[in-house]
């Protein structure tokens, strides 16, 4: 009867002295999906958060009205204003459903990144955002625009960068987790896919935006945001996105095309890469040897050779190999010669293989990596050639 | 507690005029007594009783009389037995002494089970037991004849544990209806029956059955001892029993197994349980029982073994669901809303825009609504169950969440708990995730997902804390025994389980002889090429 009473009295207490601390009703949040990070003019950062409107989300509620609420305070650190912002919202933020982050350009070219610390520190938000760079316009403006897909801006990016790289290769694939380890690390420089808008950001505000098939506005995927010493420092064009992510065995699934014949043109789709790099030193001089196995079919043809010959498949597979592997040494070279800063992480795979040599240069390995030589083999194997084996023109080109 | 013994000793006092005593039969024996001092001292005993009769007859040249209870006695058979045999009978025969009763008995009574009784009190006894008991003149000892009226409810299809493909007898009122419905499962002679007479006032026939040589002596011992220990003054239901003979200990979890399915009974006594048939309960107690037993049903042998094994998983699913999702709702909601995919939140959200509760509050209204709903539907006259679906449908439906009491998710809650609760073949398990699960959801508004856990891990410890007559509840999964794995989460094939369950120590453990499944016949000659 004693013991009984003790436990009684310990749950009791639990109850009542511990319980409830953290209990939000539904009814008195509002969901966070994305925020922007621009500079203030009256304070280090100008914060804008996208609040969802979820009556309006919801189809069979839904009532016609703005699907979000999109407002900015200004102020010196991200966390305080995160906390302001009911001054001008009824319910308290909550922002664990955050799926995007937006910083402007002008934030991330002069390296104003502390806020980081504050997102990866919170215990609400996820790690697993997308991060990206809003090219030209403000940040703010990315989350201002209504759009078909979910009605809200960074619901509809999310996915959108997600599907991007999964389909094409378009977008690097960094989430908050990524960018938080690769800004510090020695030997790789992080990357930031890169937004812009299409159209005008007064008429996206507005839901007669989705009421037309191309809408006003848009916001679309740009390019790749290039890092060097926590700066953003330049862009590099979305083919070069897609070279990115094959010499770092990111690539899923792309579609390529390649010249058969002058003016003529054939497509390929690739379903399976393994990318491996092997780094070496030559007269003092990293040298790269990138080595792709890939794998994929033959999507279009405009040569009309007939693909049921194993020469033809040869040739292919031989032409997909010289042409892809320029594609990606130049993408290299670019990058060498405009930004001397290495997002491919060779100095990574140089740290790996050949640690001691990587500890004399690390200081200075952006200046080396300028002067590395890099050979890309390509082992492309093309296993089928969709559902038909010869193009109904190959029989009248014959 | 002092106190309320003071009011009740008063009160009893007041209550029983002390001219008036319950009577007992008295332990005399037939030889001290005269045929009409015997007469007057069993009218005595039965007192003012309507259906006692006690007929003076004659017999050849000897005088007799007979006492019967003519409401419990079986008076077509007894006319037909007097008719032919006392009345037909030559008219020089007489019985004057105890061995002429004896030759009387064996002649005339030989096969029909006779008893010869020479105490006043087993004469009583008898007489209760629905006999009738025969006293000549002069003779020291009284025949007792088993003319027992066994009318009762004929034996039906089970209304508690019912199966698509199986058996479809189930247990009746009637105890040896009872008996022969598991002696004619197992035709073998190591199936005993020992018989208990519990209830100080009902004297209630309680027989423990089992496989001797098969079930554990140190179970069986204890659930002797057990049975014989019962001080109660009345039985009405092995419901009864089983709270007198299960370990002693708080808990809502059902220690015994009871069952309406003979072929249950006979499956767990040939594993090496005892099974306890009550008189006047359809319902059989098994025991010892573990945790893993709830969550089989006899069907689960009568079904090909992946679908036994699929369903297995359901019902320990559907445990967890019943137990678990009105608290993680609840916890979810107010405390968790990271934890849902943001479509999900936000339609959520938008549904529960107008509902004026705090999820707490809406999950324990409509929960307790349907405990309600479900009470009544228990026992309410059949002839108005109509009208509960309806309302009931009304209430816990489409019609509250129009009403904004409640939100549309909370329906799909409430009918998914309801649902995945009447998944258990065993009705007193259900019972007991129904309690726990209104804790649950009351700890879950007050720590969220973490108090569910707390909540939880509390239960498992106190789980594994049981004994069902010193059988780990949780066996075979805490201990795990892994040779006893084979019939828990999932059922294996027939032929493949050849051992009883290990955690019953039964005497022979091996089942039958390892064995395969046959294989189809080979074609002459087939396997000769090359």
């Amino acid at each position: 009867m004693k013991k009984i009473g003790v436990i009684l009295s310990i749950l009791f207490c639990l109850c009542f002295l511990t319980g409830c601390w953290d209990r939000k009703e539904l009814s008195d949040i509002k969901i966070v999906s994305g925020m922007a990070i621009d500079k203030g003019e009256n304070g280090k950062y100008k914060v804008t958060v996208e609040a969802l409107n979820a009556v309006e989300l919801n189809t069979q509620t839904a009532g016609g009205n703005a699907p979000t609420l999109v407002e900015s305070i200004e102020g010196d650190t991200v966390s305080e204003i995160s906390h302001l912002f009911n001054e001008y919202m009824a319910q308290i933020l909550v922002f664990s459903h955050m799926k995007v982050l937006v910083i402007s350009e002008e934030v991330a070219s002069r390296g104003m990144l502390d806020f980081i610390d504050y997102l990866e520190r919170n215990i609400e938000m996820r790690d697993d955002f997308n991060i990206i760079i809003a090219k030209g316009d403000k940040a703010e403006d990315i989350l201002k625009v209504t759009t078909h897909f979910r009605k809200a801006s960074s619901l509809k990016i999310s996915p959108q960068l997600d599907h991007f790289l999964e389909d094409w290769g378009g977008d690097p694939g960094v989430e908050i987790n990524d960018f938080i380890s690769e800004l510090p690390m020695e030997g790789k420089e992080p990357v930031l896919a890169t937004v812009k808008l299409k159209g005008d950001v007064e008429a996206g505000k507005s839901m007669d935006n989705i009421s037309k098939v191309t809408p006003d506005t848009l916001v679309e995927i740009d390019s790749l945001g290039v890092f060097k010493d926590k700066k953003l420092i330049g862009f590099l064009p979305l083919v070069d996105a897609r070279n990115y992510l094959w010499i770092q065995n990111k690539l899923k699934r792309t579609s390529m095309s390649l010249e058969c014949k002058k003016g003529n043109y054939s497509a390929v789709r690739l379903t399976t890469s393994q990318t491996n790099i092997a780094a070496k030193w030559k007269k003092g001089k990293p040298v790269f040897h990138i080595k792709i196995n890939a794998e994929g079919y033959i999507e279009g043809t405009q040569c009309y050779r007939n693909v049921q010959n194993v020469g033809t498949i040869k040739k292919y597979e031989k032409l997909i190999d010289k042409t892809f592997s320029k594609e990606i040494e130049d993408t290299v070279k670019k990058v060498q010669r405009e930004y001397g800063s290495d997002i491919f992480g060779f100095g990574e795979v140089m740290r790996r293989q050949h640690y001691d040599t990587f500890t004399k240069v690390k200081d200075h390995w952006n200046e080396v990596f300028t002067e590395a030589e890099v050979k890309v083999d390509i082992n492309f194997v093309v296993r089928r050639s969709g559902i038909r084996s010869k193009s109904f023109f190959t029989e009248t080109e014959q | 507690m002092n106190y309320f013994k003071k009011i009740l000793s008063i009160n009893n006092k007041k209550d029983i005029p002390s001219n008036v005593k319950p009577e007992k039969a008295r332990e005399i024996h037939l030889n001290t007594l005269t045929f009409e001092a015997l007469k007057e001292e069993i009218t005595k005993t039965f007192g003012s009783t309507a259906d006692l009769q006690s007929d003076i007859f004659r017999f050849g040249k000897s005088e007799g009389c007979i006492y019967y209870l003519e409401t419990v006695v079986n008076t077509e058979m007894l006319k037909e037995m007097l008719g032919s045999t006392l009345q037909n009978s030559d008219e020089e025969i007489s019985v004057n002494t105890v061995e002429d009763l004896h030759r009387l008995s064996k002649k005339s009574f030989g096969v029909s089970g006779y008893k010869l009784i020479d105490c006043v009190k087993d004469m009583v006894t008898s007489i209760l037991e629905g006999r009738i008991v025969i006293v000549f003149r002069g003779v020291s000892q009284a025949l007792s004849l088993s003319y027992i009226n066994s009318e009762g409810r004929s034996v039906t299809e089970p209304t508690t544990q019912t199966v698509v493909r199986g058996p479809k007898d189930s247990f009746v009122e009637d105890v040896s209806t009872n008996i022969n419905l598991v002696r004619k499962r197992i035709k073998n002679q190591n199936l005993r029956f020992e018989k208990y007479e519990i209830g100080n006032e009902t004297r209630t026939s309680v027989y423990m059955g089992y496989m001797n040589g098969i079930v554990n002596e140190k179970i069986l011992e204890e659930t002797r001892i057990r049975l014989k220990d019962i001080n109660i003054s009345a039985i009405f239901e092995s419901a009864n029993v089983e709270e007198l003979i299960v370990d002693k200990s708080l808990t809502v979890f059902p220690l015994a197994l009871n069952t309406e399915r003979p072929d249950a009974v006979a499956t767990y006594m040939l594993e090496g349980k005892i099974a306890i048939i009550i008189d006047g309960s359809p319902f059989v107690l098994v025991v010892p029982a573990v945790l893993t037993d709830f969550f089989t049903s006899p069907e689960d042998n009568y079904q090909n073994y992946f679908m036994s094994s699929f369903v297995r998983l359901i019902r320990y699913i559907s445990f967890m669901i019943g137990l678990i999702m009105p608290s993680a709702y609840v916890g979810v909601l107010t405390f968790h809303p990271e934890l849902l995919p943001t479509t999900l939140l936000l339609s959520v959200i938008a549904q529960r825009e107008d509902v004026p509760f705090p999820a707490v509050v809406e999950v324990l209204l409509m929960e307790i609504t349907f405990e309600i709903l479900r009470e009544a539907g228990v026992r309410m006259p059949r002839a108005v169950g109509q009208t509960v679906s309806i309302v009931g449908a009304l209430v816990i439906g489409q019609a509250a969440a129009e009403a904004g009491i409640i939100s549309n998710i909370m329906v799909i809650i409430v009918a998914i708990t309801a649902i995945a609760n009447f998944v258990f073949p065993n009705y007193a398990f259900a019972n007991a995730s129904r309690l726990i699960r209104f804790v649950l959801i009351i700890v879950a508004s007050i720590l969220g997902l973490y108090g569910v856990l707390l909540v939880l891990v509390f239960m498992v410890a106190h789980l594994s804390s049981l004994r069902s007559f010193g059988v780990p509840y949780l066996a075979p999964v805490a201990p795990f025994i892994i040779e006893d794995q084979k019939d828990v989460f999932i059922r294996a094939p027939i032929w493949s389980m050849n051992k009883r369950p290990s955690y019953l120590s039964p005497n022979i453990s091996q089942k039958q002889k390892a064995q395969g499944s046959p294989s189809p016949p080979k074609v002459e000659g087939e396997g000769k090429k090359k």
